[in-house]
């Protein structure tokens, strides 16, 4: 019956919307109250038995799918209880889980109740907001009476208790005002965190609750109002909530943002959302207050002056962990001043004081001269530790002075699956992360593969990364494209922080483009090469602006929420951004290829300068500057010739003959008689037969001192005939031959994969006497055409590199690299 | 009823999205996945620093059909799909058991 008429009840409270918020609770309260009452009537006997409300329903703020918590407080004692109190018991709950309510409920004595208390926080809590129901008040008088003798005993525990949950809640399930979908209950900034408060008072004895907190300034009275007109909201929307759900769940969720709000008459669900979190931040802000000042409270003033003062700016000082700000004589304070102490608390991770954080509403308007700028660019590096930093500045109204932009996205809510946060909170998150990828490129020991790291370190312009961070989605919300009318809002910005003018071009181009890589790397064809070259040519070629590209897209996705950011689209992205940068090198090639044309024709006219290019491959401009190819025009003219060049450290020795088997090893020996060491050459064919062999030679002797004479003398005699190499190279071999040591091990290294039009030749050896010469002529005896050697000589060793094609042009067969192989280890032992 | 499932290179998701809806297909289930086929992965090199792409980034689809309607979404999933060259991926169809709609509670093809 009792139940019956309980379940009708509620769900007529529920059906009534004008019943909103406190007065739902009340109402519900009231009806459960009499269903108890009612049923505590019917027991057999009630000498030394009460009931009490606890929780909640304690409060009379009970929501529709509140938790009834409900307590049989007794003093029986003897064998016979428990039986008798089972039995009391259950004619008093099962009305209640009949109409359908989920309880809480015990029957203890007091001693047994303060005992638990004593172990277990809510339990604690929950037993602070007694309410009589029926019985002996005198039970309830008395329990109520030792919990809370018990909370001003524990003073310490309970207070470090709370406050730790406290910021347990500011990491999960995350701050109301922030989050897209809030737990309006246990959320930084929920109704817990009111609560708390309440609890907390009652660690310092009577009055208790929030009247405590005040009485010993840990609360100012002005706050304390505005903090319940939020709960008032909060309590509004959770009824509503569970009234559109019919269910338990506090979690605001965006599919039932909309109904919640029609139920309320809010305008819409963004208006709904901008209240909520503005009440959120009320409760937040105020409440993390209490809490610091508990903490202080706690470490006592040992634990706060140990380390005295420390400046951080003019009149910027660090006190007992706290961040002071001086006001000038008339009360100002210069935004430089106050840019500094922002940058300095974010950077020691340290809060404003709050007396100094009510003086910072004195602040002036930025200037934005060069150390203003820096100022705010040290506070956006700081990264995480920022956020708290900004949210002081913006509830004390400073920060829509130094960023009015500010003021539109401020609890703006986004309708997105994919994002966590606000937009203003998501824009701090951009930042944090970019910060992130910052730290890694600072540091050196980068572990291989770490693109991210490497990119981050080659960064020339991370402030612009930062800003860009900061502005990306600072037009969201506003009609159009947000990217490109972001970009205006960028550009406003940059001109009235007096950005220089490059950085300003490629911050507004990084807001403007912010989407580009990740939308790319998942939607386009990666293996096509005209995507990585629209990329390319949309960073105008500046790998620059591809690098800032690439670390806003890492950290945007990161901050935008776990789903946006999967290995298999950083994999994506980061391939993108690898193929970009190739691209990006190729243009900059085509680039210089056409600059050096143009060089070239002017020099010695357009036709000359076309006859001169053709008779060459592609790469040949990119090898040589204007200088080097009028003097292989004249060279080729006057073929065979030679001619040496002495540049720094090395003579470059160049040869223009006619182009036939042998030519390298012929022009290596003659180099070796002469007594010059080989340190690379470039051996290019032209389209009529004669070859311009470069090399590039130390001349440990002085040889070249002549002017090169000897040496093209030699050179000649050499492309002539006239001399016997193999003999001269020997004689020479066995003059500078070292005695007694034990030969090295031979590691030839063929590689078809490396280049795709050769193969690529690598022979480590002991360095010797006309090595080159000798393997030169074993490639040339098997006619294989050698285009580019190297020598790098590493102490004793030597590695020499050929880029090595078959007479067919072709790179080397199976059967043909065997070969090679034998006869390269056949000329290095002989 | 079937399961059909592809992985496909993740830039044809839309064109096959497109593909599927034209059909009349109303639900697709997408994963992000990595891995490797006949494909492999293959190595890359950025100022100096190598990195192996071990796995693939592919996209993952799980489409529930009518019996009937497998053979030809699996036709249009490989036309949507195709671009001749390695790594597009693969199709195949998996027997179901039964389906229900949670909030109806619907089953069978009526949770289609």
């Amino acid at each position: 019956m009792i139940a019956a008429r309980l379940r009708e009840a509620r769900a007529a409270l529920i059906g009534d919307e004008a019943l909103r918020g406190p007065s739902f609770g009340r109402a519900l309260a009231d009806a459960v109250d009499a269903a108890l009452e009612e049923a505590f009537g019917r027991l057999e006997q009630h000498d030394s038995v009460a009931l009490v409300a606890l929780g909640s329903y304690g409060r009379r703020e009970l929501c529709p799918g509140s938790d009834i918590d409900v307590l049989l407080v007794h003093g029986l004692r003897g064998r016979r209880a428990p039986a008798a109190i089972r039995a009391m018991t259950e004619q008093l709950w099962y009305p209640l889980w009949d109409a359908g309510f989920v309880t809480g409920h015990g029957a203890r004595t007091v001693k047994d109740s303060v005992s638990l208390a004593d172990d277990d926080l809510d339990a604690l809590t929950a037993l602070l907001e007694v309410r009589h129901l029926a019985g002996d008040d005198v039970l309830t008088a008395d329990l109520e009476q030792k919990v809370r003798e018990l909370a001003e005993r524990r003073q310490e525990r309970l207070l470090r208790a709370l406050a730790d949950a406290a910021e347990v809640r500011r990491l999960r399930p995350g701050p109301v005002a922030e989050m897209l979908e809030p737990d309006l209950k246990e959320g930084a900034g929920g109704l817990r965190d009111v609560q708390s408060l309440g609890w907390a008072g009652w660690a310092f004895g009577p009055p208790g609750g929030t009247d405590a907190l005040i009485s010993r300034g840990y609360l100012a009275a002005a706050d304390l109002e505005r903090v319940e007109t939020a709960r008032l909201l909060l309590l509004d929307l959770r009824v509503a909530l569970q009234r559109v759900t019919t269910s338990r769940s506090d979690r605001l969720a965006l599919q039932e943002q909309d109904a919640v709000a029609a139920a309320l008459g809010v305008a819409d669900a963004d208006v709904l959302v901008r209240e909520l979190s503005s009440a959120a931040r009320q409760i937040a802000w105020t409440t993390g207050d209490v809490w610091d000042r508990v903490r202080d409270g706690l470490k006592g003033p040992s634990g706060r002056g140990a380390r005295g003062d420390q400046p951080l700016a003019e009149r910027v000082i660090l006190r007992d962990g706290r961040v002071h700000v001086d006001a000038d004589p008339d009360g100002s304070i210069p935004a430089l001043r106050t840019l500094e102490a922002a940058a300095a608390a974010a950077e020691h991770d340290a809060p404003f004081e709050r007396a100094s954080l009510t003086r910072l509403r004195a602040t002036s308007d930025p200037t934005w001269d060069v150390w203003q700028r820096a100022a705010f660019l040290r506070l956006l590096r700081a990264g995480a530790n920022a956020v708290p930093v900004f949210e002081a500045l913006d509830h004390e109204g400073v920060l829509v002075r130094v960023l009015p932009e500010w003021e539109h996205v401020r609890s703006l809510p986004q309708r997105n699956a994919y994002h966590r946060f606000t937009v203003d909170r998501h824009l701090l998150e951009a930042v944090a992360e970019c910060a992130v990828l910052l730290d890694a490129g600072d540091r050196r020991d980068h572990a291989p593969g770490d693109v991210e790291g490497i990119v981050a370190r080659a960064c020339r312009r991370p402030e612009i990364l930062l800003l860009g961070a900061l502005l990306h989605d600072i037009a969201k919300g506003r009609p159009g494209d947000h990217s490109e009318v972001g970009s205006e809002t960028a550009e406003r910005f940059a001109r009235r922080i007096a950005l220089d003018s490059e950085g300003r071009e490629i911050l507004v181009w990084l807001v403007r483009n912010h989407l580009l890589m990740a939308k790319v790397a998942t939607r386009r064809d990666l293996s096509d090469a005209a995507v990585a070259d629209n990329v390319a040519a949309a960073c105008a070629s500046d790998p620059e602006r591809l690098r800032l590209l690439y670390l806003l897209t890492i950290g945007d996705s990161r901050a935008t929420g776990p789903a946006a950011w999967s290995p298999a689209k950083a994999s994506l992205v980061r391939d993108l951004f690898i193929k970009v940068a190739a691209a990006i090198e190729r243009a900059s090639a085509r680039a210089l290829a056409a600059d050096r044309r143009q060089a070239l024709s002017e020099r010695i006219g357009e036709a000359r300068a076309h006859a001169l290019l053709e008779r060459f491959p592609e790469t040949y401009v990119l090898a040589f500057d204007v200088e080097q190819m009028c003097m292989h025009e004249e060279l080729l003219e006057q073929a065979p010739t030679a001619r040496c060049v002495r540049e720094e450290g090395h003579v470059t020795v160049t040869v223009a003959a006619q182009d036939r088997p042998g030519l390298l090893a012929t022009l290596a020996g003659a180099l070796t008689v002469c007594g010059l060491d080989v340190l690379g050459a470039n051996l290019l064919g032209t389209t009529d037969g004669i070859a311009l062999d470069v090399f590039r030679a130390a001349d440990p002797f002085g040889r070249v001192d002549d002017g090169g004479a000897r040496v093209t003398e030699l050179i000649g005699r050499a492309l002539a005939g006239d001399l016997d190499l193999a003999s001269r190279v020997n004689e020479r071999r066995q003059a500078y031959a070292v005695a007694g040591t034990e030969p090295g091990p031979v590691v030839i290294v063929v590689d078809n994969d490396g280049s795709e039009t050769d193969t690529i030749v690598e022979v480590h050896a002991d360095d010797d006497v006309g090595l080159l010469y000798r393997l030169a002529s074993a490639f040339s005896g098997l006619t294989l055409d050698v285009r580019i050697a190297k020598v790098a000589t590493l102490g004793k060793r030597v590695v020499d590199v050929f880029y090595v094609r078959g007479a067919d042009g072709r790179k080397l067969d199976d059967d043909m690299t065997n070969r090679v192989r034998a006869a390269l280890t056949a000329c290095i032992s002989g | 009823m079937k399961l059909v499932v592809a992985v496909i290179k993740p830039f044809k998701l839309d064109d096959v999205k497109t593909a599927l809806q034209e059909f009349g297909i109303h639900g697709i289930t997408i994963t992000e996945v990595q891995g490797f086929g006949r494909q492999r992965g293959h190595t890359e090199v950025y100022r100096g620093a190598e990195y192996t792409i071990d796995f693939v980034p592919k996209t993952k689809l799980e489409i529930l059909v009518e019996d009937a309607q497998a053979t030809e979404v699996v036709e249009h999933i490989i036309e949507a799909a195709r671009t001749g060259k390695i790594g597009d991926g693969k199709v195949w169809i998996e027997p179901v058991e039964n389906v229900f709609r949670i909030r109806t509670g619907e089953a069978g093809s009526d949770a289609l």
